[in-house]
């Protein structure tokens, strides 16, 4: 047994082990960083009957949707290509009925899942809302979309939003250890959140590094071990999107898969390619480099702008002094052991 | 031979093996994080030990002066906020926790805040701190009472344990099925609650104590198991690593205010005379 709290696994198996039909699958990702090996392995297992959960669902919702894999939408912002003759996989299946969509507001969508991250049943948000369509046309939730109560200190209608606690979660991150600390740095969006209010958490890292990294340097950490189910290493596993500090936004790819997706021939074609045809996300780098030049990959790779270390070191790590000292009362183990069996305090 | 142990240190491994492998537990300083310490070094490696400041997952190297001493450790795993270390615990997320107690009555409720009466106290203590939540939602609570007292009727209740016994706790439908205190350490012994009565019962006594003088410090008519485990002493290695890490949580209170004060005074005289 070389270590059994070790969560280290492969996509394929992390999300055959933890993502199910029917799931409540929550994109942990906002705009940036989407964990788009991590979507690609969903789609790869053709799972069923999703309702998903995305703040800005673009790439990883258009995926999705396009591979059939979700019935219901919970999203602030979708996207569309083309203008006129375009369109998008979300657009597609609203049109043909195969999916249902319930719009939020940035805010309020980040309100369910603070309010499911601290255990809370609603969060109170802005009350403007209450005059716009949002609050006024439901989809699936029906009732349960919004509520107004009277706040019992100003007496005044407040907006509510009933929390979420997704099934699962899958969020890209820079870096975790084997135990499954995960840390992020950058925009922040809802990313700790998203993760932190779902049942189970798929982490997927562009590194898996050592627990004494980080250990020193906790503030990075958005996500604690104990919550996390698996930790995956995937290199390159946000592109075409882009992790500050090891890629930037891969321009060219990802226009191409949005012009691909302006009609759903199109996206089936780009997908048959990227995602079914390459069963991973080596081999999707592979593919890439081959097609479009190594050059490219490198074209976008970070050059490093490190943060300033931060201190976390403390004036000493053991109670004895050099001298072999206790640092309190100033004698040496041997003396205390004297002292204690003089005044008759051992026992046994 | 065996080797010989403190009061102290029987009490603080006592209190670690409360902790299983794999636990998410929320410390206190004293007693606890030497507890903690001691089950994280030689039985509960993957422990996740947690202070309600906000320190996740810390290996203290020096006990704790408080608990939200980053200081008495090397790093850390996880930085979070107080705010979030309780919404963790109400969602269920922590599996044991420690607390220290004032007064008690049968059924664990305990007092924190006042003897006496509130408006014009005999002895205004701390207060409630964490502990209301704590006992609340961690799925375990095990408390320790040294120089506290047993009542009949608390002067105040600070923290809910089996409120009025029996299945009242659960009836309220405001605590996780489950939760409440799993056990009370004192000086003299240990103390479980009854699966249904949920009232108190003495489990175990440390050795050289009788149920007699258990009997003494305790206004009702103590129930006893009907076996009464003697406390297993700590082992040579358990010793050893308390003695190092915690030198002044082995010898007490007392003993520890008696040498550092000396100490003070060494030194103060040394540096007088150069």
């Amino acid at each position: 047994m070389i270590n059994p709290k070790s969560k280290i696994m492969t996509a394929k198996e992390a999300i055959s082990r933890f993502v199910n039909d029917g799931d409540q699958l929550i994109i942990g990702n906002y705009t940036v960083s989407t964990c788009a090996e991590l979507v690609f392995e969903v789609a790869r297992q053709q799972k069923k009957a999703l309702t998903l959960y995305s703040q800005s669902g673009i790439f990883d919702v258009e995926i999705l949707v396009g591979a059939g894999c979700v019935d219901k939408l919970i999203s602030t912002y979708v996207y569309r290509a083309g203008g006129k003759e375009g369109g998008s996989a979300v657009e597609r299946s609203l049109k043909d009925g195969s999916l249902s969509m319930e719009d939020y507001t940035n805010f309020q969508y980040n309100a369910r899942l603070m309010a499911g991250m601290h255990g809370f049943s609603f969060m109170q948000v802005p009350e403007g809302s209450m005059v716009t369509d949002l609050f006024k046309r439901r989809s699936f939730m029906g009732e349960g979309k919004y509520k107004i109560i009277r706040c019992p200190y100003t007496d005044k209608e407040i907006l509510t939003v009933p929390s979420a606690n997704p099934d699962v979660c899958i969020v890209h991150v820079q870096r975790a250890d084997k135990y499954g600390n995960a840390q992020y740095w950058g925009a922040m969006g809802s990313v700790a959140a998203a993760a932190l209010s779902s049942k189970r958490i798929i982490v997927s890292c562009e590194e898996i590094v050592d627990h004494e990294i980080i250990k020193s340097s906790p503030h990075l950490t958005i996500i604690p071990a104990f919550r996390v189910d698996a930790v995956v290493e995937i290199p390159w596993g946000a592109h075409p999107s882009e992790v500050v500090g090891y890629y930037n936004l891969d321009k060219v790819a990802y226009a191409l898969f949005l012009m691909s997706d302006m009609t759903g021939d199109g996206l089936k074609a780009w997908m048959d390619q990227w995602v079914f045809g390459c069963p991973n996300r080596h081999a999707y780098i592979e593919k890439y480099m081959a097609e479009n030049g190594a050059r490219t990959i490198d074209a976008i790779r970070a050059k490093a702008y490190y943060s300033a270390p931060a201190n976390y070191g403390s004036a000493f790590d053991s109670c004895w002094d050099n001298q072999g000292r206790e640092r309190t009362m100033g004698v040496t183990m041997e003396e205390l052991n004297t002292i204690l069996e003089e005044r008759g305090l051992l026992r046994g | 031979m065996a080797k010989k142990y403190t009061l102290d240190e029987l009490l603080i491994i006592s209190a670690a093996r409360e902790i299983n492998d794999g636990d998410c537990v929320i410390l206190g300083v004293g007693l606890p994080t030497t507890a903690g310490a001691v089950a994280k070094a030689l039985f509960a490696p993957n422990a996740t030990l947690m202070m309600e400041s906000g320190i996740i997952d810390f290996e203290p190297l020096v006990p704790p002066n408080h608990i939200a001493d980053a200081n008495a450790c090397r790093g850390f795993s996880y930085a979070t906020d107080l705010f979030s270390m309780f919404t963790m615990t109400y969602r269920g997320f922590v599996d044991v926790c420690f607390l220290g107690v004032a007064q008690i009555d049968k059924f664990g409720n305990i007092n924190t805040t006042v003897i006496g009466d509130y408006d014009h106290p005999d002895m205004r203590l701390p207060g409630s701190g964490g502990a209301p939540e704590f006992l609340s939602y961690a799925k375990r609570t095990v408390l320790t009472m040294r120089g506290g007292e047993f009542v009949e009727t608390l002067d105040y209740l600070t923290s809910p344990g089996f409120l009025d016994g029996g299945d009242s706790r659960e009836k309220s439908g405001l605590f996780p099925k489950g939760s409440g205190p799993s056990m009370l350490l004192t000086t003299q012994g240990v103390f479980r609650f009854d699966e249904t009565t949920k009232e108190m019962y003495l489990a175990q006594l440390h050795p050289g104590i009788t149920v007699e003088m258990v009997r003494n410090n305790i206004p009702w008519d103590l129930k006893v198991a009907d076996s009464v485990l003697i406390t297993p002493a700590p082992s040579d290695q358990e010793i050893d690593f308390i003695r190092r890490f915690a030198p002044t949580e082995s010898v007490g209170r007392k003993l520890m205010y008696e040498l550092g004060i000396i100490n003070t005074l060494k030194k103060a005289a040394e540096r007088v005379k150069a």
